[in-house]
C-alpha cells in the first residue's frame, strides 16, 4: 500500500517507455496507452486522497529506496496536505490534457511521449521528499516543454513579431535560468544540512541567519522565474500563446505551479529567517504582478495572450499570499494554485477547442459565437465568472483567504497591497468579460457558421470534469483546505514562531 | 608483476603492430570489416580489465602507477576506442588510402594513453604525452585531398609541438630546483619548503601550459575548433573523448601528487582560467553553423565546467571531474556516432542539414538530441548529474572562500547560454523541416552503438550510482578532503 503513490507518479513515465516501444503507425494505440496512463494516475491520486489520514499533518503514504548513499540522497515519495491538494491538480489536468489532444495529428507518438514524460516530472516534484530529486524532477519538466511547444504549436503573427521558435527557447531559457540560480542555493541548504532529505533538513537543521537570506534570495528568485514573478514573467504569456492546447493546460494549470510549490515547500520551512527577510519585497512584486499584468492583460487582442496575462496576474495572488506567512495566507495561495491551476487548463483546452476549428482567436474577429457553440460558450462564461473570483468557485474561497491574510498581516505595507489586489480583481474581471462579450455574444458573424459545438458525452467529458471540480470546491471548501490548512500551520508557520522565539531566547543570552 | 602492469598498454601495441605488418604482406580487402574485428577486440580487452586489479607497488622505479585511478582512466580509454573504433570503420569509405593503418594508429594513440592514465614521473610523462600528440599530427591530416583536414593537421602540429616545447622546459625547471622528476619524491620534498623558489614557480606554470593545450583550456584553446571540424570524424571523436580525458588524468596526477603542496599557486589561476574558459566556450559556440566546429568550442566549455571541479580542490571535485569524464565520453561519442551517419548520408556537416532528421531517421536524431540535451546537462540524462557535482563540488569550497559563488555563478551562466546553442541543434532536428524527407540508412553496427550510448547515457542520468562509487573510489587516489 505505502508504494501506491510512487506508482502514481511513475506510472506515466512507465507508460511513456511502451509508448516508444510501439510503431509509431499505431497513433491510435498510443494515444488509449496516455490516456490509460494519465487515466490510471488520477484514480490511484484520488485513492490516496481518499484514505488520506486528515488528522495528520506530516507527510503519508512514504515510500523510499535508498539511491546514492554517497549523496545521502534516496528516491523518497511522500505526501501532505500541501502536495496531495497540488498531486491531485495534475491528475486532473494531464488527465484533461490527453482527452483534448485528439486535435494532434502529426507525430503522435513523440506527442504523447513528451507529455507523459511531462507529467512525470511536475507529479514527481510535487511528490518527492528529496532534495536532489526534487531539483531532478523540476529541470525535467522543462525540455519536453519545449518540444510541445516547438513541434505542434502556432504562433499567429501579430504585434509581438515573435515565432513560436522564439517563444519556445525564451521559455526554456528562462527556466534554465531560474533552475540553475535555484541550484545554487539549493546546493548551500544541503551542504548545511548533510543530508537530501527534505523531512529530516526541515527538523534538524538550522542554518545560520546570513546564510537564510542569501540562500532565500536564490531560491525566491530562481523558483521566481517559474512562477512568473515580474519581473521575469515575460517568457510566460508568449509560451501559451505558442503552446498546442494540452501543453497551454499542463503549463497555465500545472507546470507554473512548480515555482511557487518551490517557494513554499522549500524556501519557507528551511530558511524562515530568509523569509522574514524578503517578505516585503515578495509582497511588492506580487502587486506589480497582479496591476502590471491585469493592466497588459487589458490591451491584448488575442485569446490566448489576454489569458496567459491574466494567469502572471492570478500569480501574483499566489505570491502575496505566501508573503503574508500566516497560515490563512499561505494556505489560500495554495488552495488558489489549485483553484487557478483547473480554472487556467479550463480556459486553454476551451479556446483550443474553437481555435482547433476557426483558426483564429483573436477577439475582434470572433462574433457571437455561443449561438453555434453554446456548449463552449457557457463554459467559457463559467470559466471567466471563476477566474473573476465569483462565489460558488474554487477561485474565490482561496482569494478571500489571501486578502484576509494580507490584511490580517497587520503592516501598512501589506494593507495597501491587499487593496491592490483588490483592487485587481475589477481589472480582472473588466478585460475577461470584454474578451467574452465580443467573441460569444454580440451579431453572429456568418463565417463561423461552420463550427461544431461539443455533442457527445466523450467531447464534453474534459470541460464537464473541470467545471465540477472547481464548483465541488467552491461550494465545500473544507475538503480541500483542512489538509492544507494543518500541514502548512506546522511545517511554515509554526516553524516561523519558533524561530523567532529562539533567536529571541539566544539574543536575550547574549 | 611489471608485465602485470603493462598488459594492457602492451596488448593495444602488440595489436597494432600486427595490423601493420599483415596488412604489408596480406593487404585487408575490406576494410570495413576489419574495422569491426579491431572493435570487437578491443572490447574484449574493456571486458578484460574488468579483472585487472589495482595494485599499490609502482613499476620501473617509480615512473609507473596501476591504481584505481589509473585502471578508471584504462578502462575509460577501452571503452571509447572501442566505440571509436566502430565509428572509424563506418568512416572508412572516405578514407582514400591505408585504412589498416588508420586503425593501427589509433591503436597506438590509444597505448599513449593508457600509459598516461599511469605515470608517475615527468619523463614518462613526456614520452607517452608525444605518443599521443604525434600519432593525432597524422590522423587529423588523413584525408590528405581536403584542405580543411590538412590545416588541421598543420595547425595541431605547430601548436602541439609549441606546447610539447613549453612542457620540456617546465620539466627542465622543476627537475632544476628540485633535483627530481616523481611525483612522489616532489610532493615529499615540496611539502617541507615554506616557500617554492620563483624559477619553480615557473616551471610549474610552464607545465601547465602544455596540459592546458590538451585539454583545450583558455588561453590555449585556439586550435580546438578547426582542428574539430577539419579532422577526419572519428578522430574528431577521439580526440574529444580520449585526448582530453587523458589531458584531464595528467592534470589531475600532476597538480593533486606532486605539486599539491604548492596549490596557492595554481589554485588561484585555476579558478580565473576556469572562470575564462566557460565563458569562451559557451559562447563562441553561438554563431556556429557547422556542427564539429560547434562540438569544437562545447569541448572548450566543457574544459571550463571540469576545471571548476579541479580548482575546488576537494574530493568531491575529483570524484566529479571522474565521473563527468566517463559521461562526456558516452555523450560525445553519441553524438560524432550520428554525425558520421548524417554525413555519409548527406555529405555535409553543417546544421542546417539537419533539417527535418528526426522524420528522416528517428533513431539517429533522437541519438543526437538526446546528445545534445546531455552536453547541455538535462535530466534525466548524465551531463545534468555530471554538471550537478562539479556545481556541488565548487559549492562546498564556496563556504570557505567567497570567490567560488562567483565561479559557480559564472557556471551557471555557461549553462543557460550552453543550452540555448545546444537547443539550436534539437530545433534544426525536430523542428524544422528539409525538402529531402529520403531515409537516412544506419547501418547494425551502427544501430547497436548508437542505442548502447543511449542506453548509457539515460541509465547513468537516472542510475548514477555505479560509476558515481567507481569514480569516488579512484578519488581516494589522492590525499584530498
Amino acid at each position: 500500500m505505502d508504494n501506491l503513490l510512487t506508482i502514481a507518479v511513475l506510472f506515466p513515465l512507465a507508460a511513456a517507455f511502451f509508448a516508444f516501444l510501439f510503431p509509431a503507425k499505431k497513433p491510435g494505440a498510443i494515444r488509449a496507452l496516455a490516456i490509460l496512463a494519465t487515466g490510471v494516475s488520477l484514480l490511484l491520486t484520488l485513492y490516496i486522497f481518499s484514505q488520506f489520514d486528515r488528522t495528520q499533518s506530516g507527510y503519508q503514504f512514504v515510500f523510499g529506496i535508498e539511491w546514492l548513499p554517497s549523496w545521502g540522497c534516496s528516491l523518497k515519495f511522500g505526501v501532505d496536505g500541501i502536495s496531495m491538494t497540488l498531486l491531485l491538480l495534475v491528475g486532473v489536468v494531464s488527465f484533461c490534457g490527453t482527452l483534448v489532444s485528439h486535435e494532434i495529428h502529426d507525430r503522435e507518438k513523440e506527442y504523447y511521449i513528451l507529455f507523459l514524460a511531462l507529467t512525470t516530472g511536475i507529479s514527481g516534484t510535487f511528490a518527492t521528499m528529496d532534495l536532489f530529486f526534487f531539483y531532478f524532477f523540476y529541470e525535467m519538466a522543462v525540455i519536453p516543454m519545449y518540444l510541445l511547444i516547438g513541434m505542434w504549436g502556432s504562433l499567429p503573427a501579430g504585434k509581438h513579431g515573435r515565432t513560436k521558435e522564439y517563444a519556445t527557447m525564451k521559455l526554456t531559457l528562462y527556466l534554465t535560468a531560474g533552475a540553475v540560480l535555484a541550484l545554487i542555493g539549493l546546493l548551500a541548504i544541503y551542504f548545511v544540512g548533510g543530508t537530501m532529505d527534505i523531512e529530516k533538513l526541515q527538523h534538524n537543521v538550522w542554518i545560520a541567519a546570513n546564510t537564510q537570506k542569501w540562500a532565500f534570495a536564490c531560491l525566491l528568485f530562481g523558483f521566481g522565474f517559474l512562477a512568473s514573478m515580474w519581473p521575469f514573467h515575460t517568457w510566460s504569456p508568449l509560451g501559451y500563446a505558442a503552446a498546442p492546447t494540452a501543453a497551454s493546460m499542463m503549463h497555465a494549470g500545472v507546470l507554473k505551479k512548480l515555482g511557487a510549490y518551490g517557494i513554499i515547500r522549500l524556501a519557507l520551512p528551511l530558511l524562515p529567517e530568509g523569509a522574514r527577510h524578503w517578505a516585503n519585497v515578495i509582497a511588492i512584486l506580487a502587486c506589480f504582478n497582479i496591476l502590471y499584468a491585469g493592466w497588459a492583460a487589458l490591451t491584448q487582442r488575442d485569446w490566448k495572450f489576454v489569458i496567459g496575462y491574466s494567469s502572471v496576474s492570478h500569480m501574483g495572488y499566489v505570491l502575496l499570499g505566501i508573503a503574508t506567512l500566516n497560515v490563512i495566507g499561505v494556505s489560500g495561495a495554495v488552495l488558489l494554485m489549485f483553484a487557478h491551476g483547473v480554472m487556467a487548463a479550463l480556459t486553454f483546452s476551451l479556446i483550443g477547442f474553437f481555435y482547433h476549428q476557426t483558426h483564429n482567436r483573436f477577439v475582434p474577429d470572433l462574433s457571437g459565437l455561443a449561438r453555434k457553440i453554446p456548449f463552449i460558450g457557457v463554459c467559457m462564461v463559467m470559466a471567466v465568472m471563476a477566474s473573476s473570483g465569483l462565489p460558488g468557485f474554487a477561485n474565490f474561497v482561496s482569494e478571500v483567504m489571501v486578502f484576509i491574510g494580507a490584511w490580517s498581516q497587520g503592516s501598512l505595507l501589506f494593507r495597501i497591497a491587499t487593496i491592490c489586489a483588490v483592487w485587481g480583481i475589477v481589472v480582472t474581471a473588466t478585460y475577461l468579460l470584454w474578451a467574452v462579450r465580443t467573441s460569444f455574444f454580440g451579431p453572429f458573424d456568418e463565417k463561423w457558421n461552420m463550427l461544431k459545438d461539443a455533442t457527445t458525452l466523450k467531447q464534453k467529458f474534459p470541460y464537464v470534469l473541470l467545471l465540477a471540480v472547481l464548483l465541488t470546491v467552491g461550494f465545500y471548501p473544507r475538503v480541500l483546505t483542512d489538509i492544507i490548512r494543518s500541514s502548512v500551520a506546522s511545517q511554515i508557520v509554526e516553524k516561523q514562531n519558533m524561530r523567532g522565539q529562539e533567536t529571541v531566547a539566544q539574543r536575550s543570552g547574549e | 608483476m611489471s608485465f602485470y602492469a603493462i598488459q594492457l598498454d602492451a596488448l593495444l601495441a602488440v595489436w597494432g603492430v600486427i595490423i601493420l605488418l599483415v596488412d604489408a604482406f596480406r593487404p585487408f580487402r575490406n576494410k570495413k570489416t576489419l574495422g569491426y574485428l579491431v572493435a570487437i577486440f578491443v572490447l574484449v580487452a574493456f571486458a578484460y580489465s574488468f579483472l585487472v586489479q589495482p595494485v599499490s607497488d609502482t613499476f620501473f622505479h617509480g615512473m609507473y602507477r596501476l591504481d584505481t585511478f589509473a585502471l578508471y582512466f584504462k578502462r575509460l580509454f577501452l571503452g571509447a576506442l572501442t566505440i571509436v573504433l566502430v565509428m572509424s570503420a563506418e568512416f572508412s569509405d572516405r578514407i582514400e588510402a591505408g585504412v589498416a593503418e588508420f586503425y593501427a594508429l589509433l591503436l597506438f594513440c590509444a597505448t599513449g594513453m593508457l600509459i598516461l592514465a599511469s605515470v608517475n614521473d615527468f619523463i614518462l610523462l613526456f614520452v607517452a604525452l608525444e605518443l599521443v600528440t604525434i600519432t593525432f599530427y597524422i590522423l587529423a591530416s588523413y584525408l590528405r585531398r581536403q584542405v580543411q583536414s590538412l590545416e588541421a593537421g598543420t595547425k595541431y602540429l605547430i601548436l602541439g609541438a609549441l606546447s610539447s616545447g613549453f612542457t620540456v622546459y617546465g620539466i627542465a625547471y622543476i627537475f632544476g630546483t628540485t633535483g627530481t622528476t616523481n611525483f612522489d619524491t616532489l610532493g615529499a620534498l615540496l611539502s617541507n619548503y615554506v616557500t617554492q623558489p620563483k624559477a619553480f614557480t615557473f616551471g610549474v606554470l610552464l607545465v601547465l601550459t602544455g596540459l592546458g593545450f590538451k585539454i583545450a583550456m583558455v588561453p590555449f584553446q585556439i586550435w580546438a575548433p578547426d582542428v574539430y571540424q577539419g579532422a577526419p570524424t572519428p578522430v574528431t571523436a577521439f580526440l574529444a573523448v580520449g585526448s582530453k580525458a587523458a589531458g584531464f588524468a595528467l592534470v589531475l596526477r600532476v597538480l593533486f601528487t606532486g605539486l599539491l603542496p604548492a596549490h596557492a599557486v595554481w589554485g588561484p589561476l585555476l579558478v580565473v582560467l576556469a572562470a575564462a574558459t566557460l565563458l569562451y566556450g559557451n559562447l563562441g559556440a553561438i554563431p556556429q553553423r557547422n556542427i564539429k566546429r560547434l562540438l569544437g568550442y562545447s569541448s572548450i566549455g566543457h574544459a571550463g565546467y571540469m576545471l571548476m571541479g579541479i580548482a575546488a580542490m576537494n574530493a568531491l571535485g575529483v570524484g566529479a571531474v571522474l565521473f563527468y569524464l566517463g559521461q562526456y565520453a558516452l555523450t560525445n561519442l553519441c553524438a560524432f556516432l550520428a554525425i558520421v551517419a548524417v554525413t555519409n548520408a548527406t555529405g555535409s556537416d553543417e546544421i542546417p542539414s539537419l533539417a527535418g532528421l528526426g522524420r528522416r531517421s528517428p533513431i539517429v536524431g533522437l541519438a543526437l538530441f538526446l546528445a545534445m540535451m546531455s552536453l547541455a546537462g538535462v535530466p534525466p540524462l548524465s551531463g545534468f548529474f555530471g554538471k550537478f557535482q562539479l556545481f556541488a563540488a565548487v559549492i562546498e569550497r564556496a563556504r570557505y572562500d567567497w570567490h567560488y559563488y562567483v565561479l559557480a555563478g559564472i557556471g551557471a551562466a555557461a549553462v543557460v547560454i550552453s543550452l540555448y546553442f545546444y537547443l539550436g541543434v534539437g530545433r534544426a532536428i525536430y523542428l524544422q523541416e528539409s525538402d529531402d524527407a529520403s531515409p537516412i540508412p544506419v547501418s547494425l553496427p551502427m544501430r547497436c552503438a548508437l542505442y548502447l550510448c543511449m542506453a548509457g547515457m539515460i541509465g547513468l542520468g537516472i542510475y548514477q550510482r555505479p560509476l558515481v562509487e567507481a569514480a569516488i573510489q579512484a578519488a581516494k587516489t589522492f590525499a584530498l578532503r
